[in-house]
C-alpha cells in the first residue's frame, strides 16, 4: 500500500476557539503571499509561527516581508490575554490532549498493562521495604567475593614477590657487583616491599571491579541509587546525593566531579563533603591487610561493616550539616530513568575491570613508587644512634623521627606507634600507600631478624610459583560457595601469624597496651573516615574552593579521630 | 497534560522512576518522554546523567585517568525552578 491510497484520517485536530480564530486569520494573511502559499501548507506554517519557530519565521519573512511579522504580532497580541507567555505550551498541550483522547477511543488496552521482566524484578528490588535489605545483601556478597575468594591469590602474589622475586633481584644485583650496597636495600626494601606490598592486592581489586561492573552493566546500580535516594530524601537530604556517592565506592575524585549533577551550589558542597566518607577502592587493600591479620575468620564481615559505617556516617553528618550550616529549602524531588535490566557481556565486564585495574597499576608505578622511594630514603637516613645510610635500625631513622612526632595524636586511639602514624601520614598521598608504608616499615624490621635459609635454584622457584598458582586457584574455587554461605571444608585452626603479619600484630599490641584487635579495628575506622587523598583534596578545591577544601580536610580528620576514639576507648570500657 | 508532569514533580514526596510517573499520570511512557523533552527544551526541567562527565574522560577535570571509575549513571530529570 502506498501513502497515496491511504484514507484521510477521520478525526481533525481543532484547537481551542481563540486559537482557531487566530489561526484562520493568520492563514488568510499568509495565503495572500503567493511565495509562501506555494511553498508551505499554510495551516502548518501558521501553527509553527505561533509556536515560536524562529528559523521558520526568518524564512517566511524573507519570502513575505514585514506583512508576515505584522500579521503574526497581531495574532499573538490578541491571544496574549488568554495564554500570556505560554501560547506555545497551550498549542503543544492541546495536541497531546487530542492524541491522548484519540488513542483512548481507538485503542483497546488491557485494564492492567502487562509487566515486563524488568518491571517484575523492580517490584522486588526497588520495593519500599525490601530495597535496602537487598542492596545490603548484594554488598555483603561483593565483600565476601573480594576477601575470601581472592585471599589465596593475594597470598600467592605476596609469597612470590617477597620470596623468589626479591631473591632474583638480590642475585642479579650481586652479579652486577651491587650486592649488599644501598641500592639493594632500595630495590628490595623500598621498591619491592613498597610497590609490591600494594600489587599483591590486584586480585582483590579485580574482584571488586568485576562485581561493580556486573552491578553497573546489569542495570542494578541505578536501582541501588534509587533505593538509597528514597532513604536519603526521607531523612531530609538531597536524594540525588547518592548518585555521586555510588561513584565514590570506586574513587572519590570522579565522585567529587559527579556532584555537578546537583542543582544548587549548597547541595554540591554538602555532597562533596560527604562523598569521601564512602569507602573508595584505594582503601580496600588496607582493610584486607589488617582484617586478614586480626580478624582472619571474619574479614568479610569486618570489611562489609566498614563500608556500611561509611554510608551511615555520611548520612548522619549530612543530616547534621543540613540542620546547621546548610539549612535551606527542602530537597527537590526528581525523576530517575531506570534502564531495563540487561545481561552483562563478558567483553563489557572485562573492559571495565581492565580499565580500572590499569588505572590502579598506573598509580602503583607512579605515585606509590615515588612515595615508597621517599619513605625508603627517610628510613635509610639515620638521625639517632651510630648507624650509617641504608644501614641503620629503622627506629633510629628520619622516618621514625618524623612519624614519632605525630604518634601522640594517635596514642589515645590505640595505634600510636611510629610505624602506623607514618603510614597514615603517607596515606595522604594515596590511600594504598598506607599498605606500602606498613609493608616497608615492618618488613625492614622483620628482615633484620630474618634467619638465612638455603637459596633455591631458578627452576625450583619457577616450579614453586606455578605450584602456588595451581594451589591458590583450587583454594579460591573451594571458597567460592562460601560467598552464598555454603562452606565446603572445615575451617582450619587459626595459625600464629608470621613475617609481616606477626610484626604488624606485635606493633598494634605494643601501642595499645595489649588490645591489639581493638586498636586494629579503630585503625580501620580511622582509615575509612580520615582526610581523603591529595588528589581528592585537589578536586574538592577545584570544585568548591579553598575554604571548603580545608573544612573537608580538618572536618574529616576530626570525625575519624572521634570515631576511632569511640571504638578503641569504648571497646576497652566494654572489656574488649 | 503538560502541566500535569510539572505538578507531579512538584508534589512528589521523593524520587520517582519514569515508569512510576507514567503509571501515576496514565500517560504512555513514550509520550511522557516527549513531554519531558519539551519541558527540557523550554528550560523548566533539567535532564542530566548521574555519571561524571558527558562521554569522554577529557572533560572530567585535572585527573582524567580516574574516569575509569565513571559509571553509566541513570538519566535524572529535575525541576529547574528550584535551582540557585
Amino acid at each position: 500500500m502506498t501513502a497515496g491510497t491511504l484514507p484521510a484520517p477521520g478525526a481533525a485536530l481543532r484547537y481551542a476557539p481563540p486559537i482557531e480564530t487566530e489561526l484562520e486569520r493568520l492563514v488568510t494573511a499568509l495565503g495572500a503571499i503567493p511565495a509562501l502559499a506555494e511553498r508551505y501548507p499554510l495551516r502548518w506554517l501558521a501553527i509553527q509561527l505561533l509556536e515560536g519557530d524562529d528559523d521558520l519565521l526568518a524564512e517566511a519573512e524573507g519570502l513575505g516581508g514585514p506583512t508576515v511579522t505584522a500579521a503574526l504580532a497581531a495574532c499573538r497580541e490578541r491571544l496574549a490575554p488568554h495564554y500570556g507567555e505560554d501560547l506555545d505550551v497551550a498549542l503543544v498541550d492541546q495536541r497531546y490532549r487530542f492524541v491522548h483522547a484519540l488513542a483512548g477511543q481507538a485503542l483497546t488496552r488491557p485494564a492492567t498493562p502487562p509487566l515486563t521482566l524488568s518491571d517484575r524484578i523492580d517490584r522486588v528490588v526497588t520495593h519500599r521495604w525490601l530495597g535496602i535489605p537487598i542492596f545490603l545483601a548484594l554488598m555483603w556478597v561483593v565483600f565476601k567475593l573480594t576477601t575470601d575468594v581472592t585471599a589465596p591469590f593475594v597470598d600467592w602474589i605476596d609469597a612470590t614477590l617477597s620470596g623468589p622475586v626479591s631473591a632474583w633481584a638480590t642475585t642479579l644485583l650481586g652479579v652486577a657487583g651491587l650486592g649488599g650496597a644501598w641500592f639493594e636495600s632500595l630495590l628490595v626494601d623500598g621498591v619491592i616491599a613498597g610497590v609490591g606490598g600494594v600489587l599483591v592486592f590486584v586480585p582483590v581489586l579485580l574482584a571488586l571491579y568485576f562485581a561493580l561492573a556486573l552491578l553497573e552493566d546489569s542495570g542494578y546500580m541505578a536501582r541501588a541509587a534509587f533505593v538509597m535516594d528514597r532513604l536519603m530524601h526521607a531523612l531530609g537530604l538531597h536524594g540525588k546525593s547518592f548518585l555521586p556517592m555510588i561513584v565514590g565506592f570506586g574513587c572519590s575524585v570522579p565522585a567529587i566531579y559527579a556532584t555537578r549533577t546537583l542543582d544548587s551550589r549548597r547541595d554540591r558542597i554538602l555532597t562533596g563533603l560527604l562523598v569521601p566518607f564512602m569507602s573508595c577502592s584505594a582503601r580496600l587493600p588496607v582493610y584486607v591487610l589488617i582484617a586478614a591479620i586480626f580478624f582472619p575468620s571474619h574479614a568479610g564481615l569486618v570489611i562489609f561493616g566498614l563500608y556500611l559505617t561509611g554510608i551511615v556516617v555520611a548520612i548522619v553528618i549530612g543530616m547534621l550539616l543540613r540542620r546547621t550550616l546548610f539549612r535551606n529549602q527542602p530537597p527537590a524531588p526528581f525523576v530517575l530513568e531506570l534502564p531495563p535490566y540487561r545481561l552483562p557481556t563478558l567483553r563489557g565486564v572485562w573492559r571495565q575491570m581492565w580499565e580500572r585495574t590499569a588505572a590502579f597499576l598506573r598509580k602503583a608505578t607512579t605515585i606509590i613508587l615515588a612515595t615508597s622511594v621517599v619513605v625508603w630514603l627517610l628510613l635509610a637516613l639515620p638521625v639517632r644512634g651510630e648507624g650509617r645510610f641504608a644501614d641503620t635500625p629503622v627506629d633510629q631513622s628520619a622516618f621514625a623521627a618524623v612519624s614519632g612526632a605525630t604518634a601522640p595524636v594517635f596514642a589515645p586511639l590505640g595505634f600510636g606507634g611510629w610505624e602506623t602514624s607514618g603510614a597514615l601520614l603517607t596515606g595522604f598521598v594515596a590511600k594504598e600507600v598506607v599498605v606500602s608504608t606498613l609493608g616497608q616499615t615492618y618488613a625492614v624490621a622483620d628482615l633484620e631478624e630474618e634467619v638465612a635459609t638455603a637459596p633455591a635454584t631458578f627452576s625450583e622457584d619457577l616450579l614453586g610459583i606455578a605450584g602456588g598458582l595451581v594451589s591458590a586457584t583450587g583454594d579460591a574455587l573451594r571458597a567460592l560457595p562460601g560467598v552464598i554461605g555454603i562452606t565446603l571444608e572445615t575451617p582450619e585452626a587459626e595459625t600464629a601469624p608470621e613475617g609481616l603479619a606477626a610484626a604488624v600484630r606485635a606493633g598494634f599490641e605494643a601501642s595499645s597496651g595489649g588490645h591489639g584487635s581493638l586498636a586494629a579495628l579503630a585503625f580501620l575506622v580511622f582509615v575509612l573516615l580520615y582526610t581523603p587523598c591529595m588528589t581528592t583534596v585537589a578536586a574538592a578545591r577545584h570544585e568548591f574552593g579553598s575554604r571548603w577544601m580545608w573544612v573537608s580536610i580538618v572536618g574529616q580528620f576530626a570525625v575519624a579521630w572521634l570515631a576511632a576514639l569511640l571504638v578503641f576507648q569504648g571497646g576497652r570500657l566494654l572489656g574488649g | 497534560m503538560l502541566h500535569q508532569v510539572l505538578q507531579a514533580l512538584e508534589t512528589a514526596s521523593g524520587p520517582v522512576s519514569l515508569d512510576e510517573l507514567s503509571r501515576q499520570l496514565g500517560i504512555d511512557p513514550g509520550v511522557l518522554e516527549d513531554m519531558i523533552a519539551f519541558w527540557v527544551r523550554k528550560g523548566r526541567l533539567q535532564a542530566g546523567n548521574g555519571g561524571v562527565c558527558g562521554g569522554s574522560c577529557g572533560g572530567c577535570g585535572p585527573q582524567a585517568q580516574e574516569c575509569a571509575f565513571r559509571p553509566a549513571g541513570p538519566r535524572v530529570i529535575t525541576l529547574r525552578e528550584r535551582m540557585q
